[in-house]
């Protein structure tokens, strides 16, 4: 038996061995998480909305590329670089809560970034207060999102109900006297009747008369609605959908010979599918944004609106939407509140409602704008700071027309080929 | 009166195309005994054919659509006999089977079509896109009034061909008694099997119209389904006559509710009646359903 491994050694070794491993780990664990901030990303990846979820996952990624580009998020005179984490929620809310579960389980991470659509954030709002996680959510515009108070979860983008309805502020105050009436219209669906009621609001706190207000189910044939528009024939037509109504509104208005002397469409306007389809259709058509690379706004990460959208453009190959660039500002808001809470990660649960705090005091200026977060009210811990600008498509281009400040280019109205 | 008679002319137009949508469905339940949930899968490809054929061969919708049809009709005719397979199975419940079977056919498809060309919209642009006449104070859309045609066509073509030729005959035959059929030496499988593909290709075919109508995209389905399903019950399940009526009545009840009581109760009352139907004449407006 000489030279030979007795089994009494074996399992004294095995033993001691793994004695030492398990004591050892939570060292080597701690010291490798104390390294980094990890983030969490809980979106839409695949199904029906993978395309919408994958600008955020763009948004997130361009931020942490960026500061790492610098060795990390400064706190306390350190650099700590930042990990991203991603749980894919599939584009059903169910999967989204068990896919911030996970992160928050598995991957520990500290904090979360939200997701594409606003059902799913609602999913993962509960789970983020049951673990005392902050979500900063780059994306969710449904004004149900901030109805419930969320404790932790914060947006960036406000409410559809506020853009829209300031939009049509912003529209009848650049046009005078030129205005005096409008109909408002929108798909009877959570998102699109959100901002129709936003719409139909900004109408009446602009003093101009409301001719209609009508709901139809997704996907009916807009003949009937078109049909009385243009015997109402109001100088405004608003209208609250996505891209796909946009479509067929404009051509069944056009196969009616109706075209409105404005109209202002909110959400897919700006996107590139909407403009390519149409063609020179699209022209004089209006919609909202929160944010155009125009804006003359700023920070010290990115540069100006202008560079950021260069930088995503060189990065991803695409210009940035509105979408894009509130999810990388996301990023800047915890940079901003982790500096302030001076406070190096892992963060233990404490630790995370203090930075959920120092979340809430954000105000800050970005090449996204301007962000502080409502600390009361309906749209409490939504930002509610940005003021829409309306865009207007022209040539295939979207040109910024109004408020006057953030103004590119003349406001056509009527626009071309009005009935 | 001028936006009564608006209502009516677009309730008619849509009605066409409704009747196109339906007349294959009705078919294959009578023929197949399947209630074919890819109704609005098969609408949906057609769409996505007439459009890739305008982009990338500038093929106007109106001559693409015998393309579409043909090419439907072929792949129709390939799965043919794997419906039939499944409904005519010696395994329990060979009915349900063939609709899950169907159901998973549509998923495919609209995954499929996800997974492919995106969510976004696709516009499909004919030479009559925008183009109308002015009767009176009434505003035709040619765009519709051509697709309205077409569907009428393609619908009068079904009846030529189920009243006026002999494989029309065989097709009436299996669907009155397919074990008759069958003992009168009708080749069962292989008639089914060519009805599946003459519904696929007059579905698709309606699919070209309605994308050229609206747009498509990956979830337009849906609403074909629901409403080839109302047709079809209103018709009485499995009539083919019938169709002619229910799509005319379901094309002037949308247009008239969404016109006078409002688009969001549109819907509603659309069911509603087919919930009275159902309870009235459960076997359709001609009596002659299942």
């Amino acid at each position: 038996m000489a030279g030979k491994f007795s089994r009494r050694a074996f399992l004294q070794g095995t033993v001691l061995g793994s004695g030492a491993l398990v004591l050892g780990a939570p060292a080597v664990s701690a010291q490798a998480q104390g390294k980094t901030i990890r983030c969490g990303v809980v979106t839409s990846l695949s199904g029906d909305n993978r395309f919408g979820g994958n600008l955020t996952r763009r948004g997130y990624d361009l931020w942490a590329e960026e500061i790492n580009k610098l060795g990390g998020v400064e706190i306390a005179g350190e650099r700590y670089p930042v990990e991203m984490f991603y749980g894919d929620a599939q584009s059903r809310p169910a999967s989204g809560a068990d896919a911030a579960v996970r992160l928050i389980i598995q991957d520990k991470v500290d904090v979360l970034f939200g997701p594409y659509t606003s059902g799913v954030t609602l999913a993962v709002q509960p789970i983020s207060a049951k673990y005392q996680v902050p979500m900063i959510s780059g994306s969710a515009e449904s004004p149900n999102v901030w109805l419930p108070k969320p404790p932790f979860n914060f947006g960036m983008i406000p409410a559809v109900d506020l853009t829209s309805g300031k939009s049509i502020k912003v529209l009848a105050e650049s046009l005078g006297s030129q205005a005096k009436s409008a109909a408002v219209i929108g798909v009877d669906e959570p998102f699109s009747k959100e901002t129709a009621e936003g719409f139909r609001n900004g109408v009446q706190e602009a003093g101009l008369e409301l001719k209609r207000f009508e709901l139809f189910p997704a996907n009916a044939d807009l003949t009937p609605v078109i049909s009385k528009l243009k015997a109402d024939n109001p100088d405004i037509v608003a209208v609250g959908g996505h891209e796909s109504v946009f479509i067929n509104f404009i051509n069944t208005a056009q196969s009616l010979d109706y075209r409105p002397k404005a109209l202002i469409m909110h959400y897919g306007v700006t996107s590139a599918a909407f403009i390519n389809q149409l063609g020179e259709e699209a022209n004089g058509v209006l919609g909202v944004s929160v944010w155009t690379a125009g804006l003359p706004y700023r920070d010290d990460l990115f540069g100006t609106a202008s560079d950021y959208s260069e930088l995503s453009f060189t990065r991803w190959g695409t210009r940035p939407d509105y979408t894009e660039a509130a999810c990388s500002a996301s990023g800047l808001v915890l940079q901003d509140a982790a500096r302030r809470l001076g406070k190096a990660p892992p963060w233990d649960q404490q630790t995370r409602v203090e930075l959920t705090k120092a979340i809430e005091d954000t105000d800050i200026e970005t090449f996204y704008g301007p962000v502080a977060f409502a600390k009361e009210g309906d749209h409490f811990h939504n930002n509610i700071k940005p003021v829409p600008v309306v865009v207007q498509i022209k040539g295939g281009n979207v040109v910024p027309v109004a408020p006057s400040g953030a103004s590119e280019g003349e406001l056509l109205y009527p626009m071309p080929g009005a009935s | 009166m001028d936006l009564f008679l608006q209502a009516i002319v677009n309730g008619v137009l849509i009605g066409g195309i409704l009747i196109c949508l339906t007349v294959g469905f009705q078919l294959t339940f009578g023929v197949l005994h399947v209630i074919d949930f890819a109704v609005g899968g098969w609408v949906m490809l057609g769409g996505y054919a007439a459009y890739w054929l305008v982009a990338l061969a500038g093929i106007d919708p109106f001559i693409s659509i015998f393309f579409v049809f043909a090419l439907f009709a072929l792949i129709g005719r390939a799965i043919g006999p794997l419906i039939y397979h499944v409904r005519t199975s010696r395994y329990a419940r060979p009915d349900l089977m063939a609709l899950a079977f169907t159901f998973g056919l549509f998923l495919l498809m609209r995954g499929g079509a996800l997974w492919l060309w995106s969510y976004n919209s696709r516009n499909v642009e004919s030479v009559f896109s925008g183009e109308f006449l002015t009767v009176g104070s009434v505003t035709i859309p040619l765009l519709r009034l051509s697709a309205f045609l077409m569907a009428i066509l393609i619908s009068l073509g079904v009846f030529l061909l189920l009243y006026r030729t002999r494989f029309g005959m065989a097709v009436r035959a299996v669907a009155q008694n397919r074990d008759h059929a069958g003992l009168m030496g009708v080749d069962v499988k292989r008639v089914s099997a060519y009805v599946y593909g003459l519904y696929t290709g007059i579905t698709a075919s309606a699919g070209v119209l309605i994308a050229t109508i609206y747009s498509v995209n990956p979830s337009v389905g849906v609403r074909y389904t629901l409403f080839a399903f109302f047709v079809a019950v209103l018709a009485g399940l499995g009539s083919v006559g019938g169709v002619l009526i229910a799509g005319l009545a379901l094309g002037l009840l949308e247009s008239l509710a969404s016109t006078y009581v409002g688009s969001r109760y549109s819907l509603l009352i659309v069911f509603g009646v087919l919930f009275l139907v159902l309870l009235v004449a459960p076997k359709g407006v001609l009596g002659r359903g299942i």
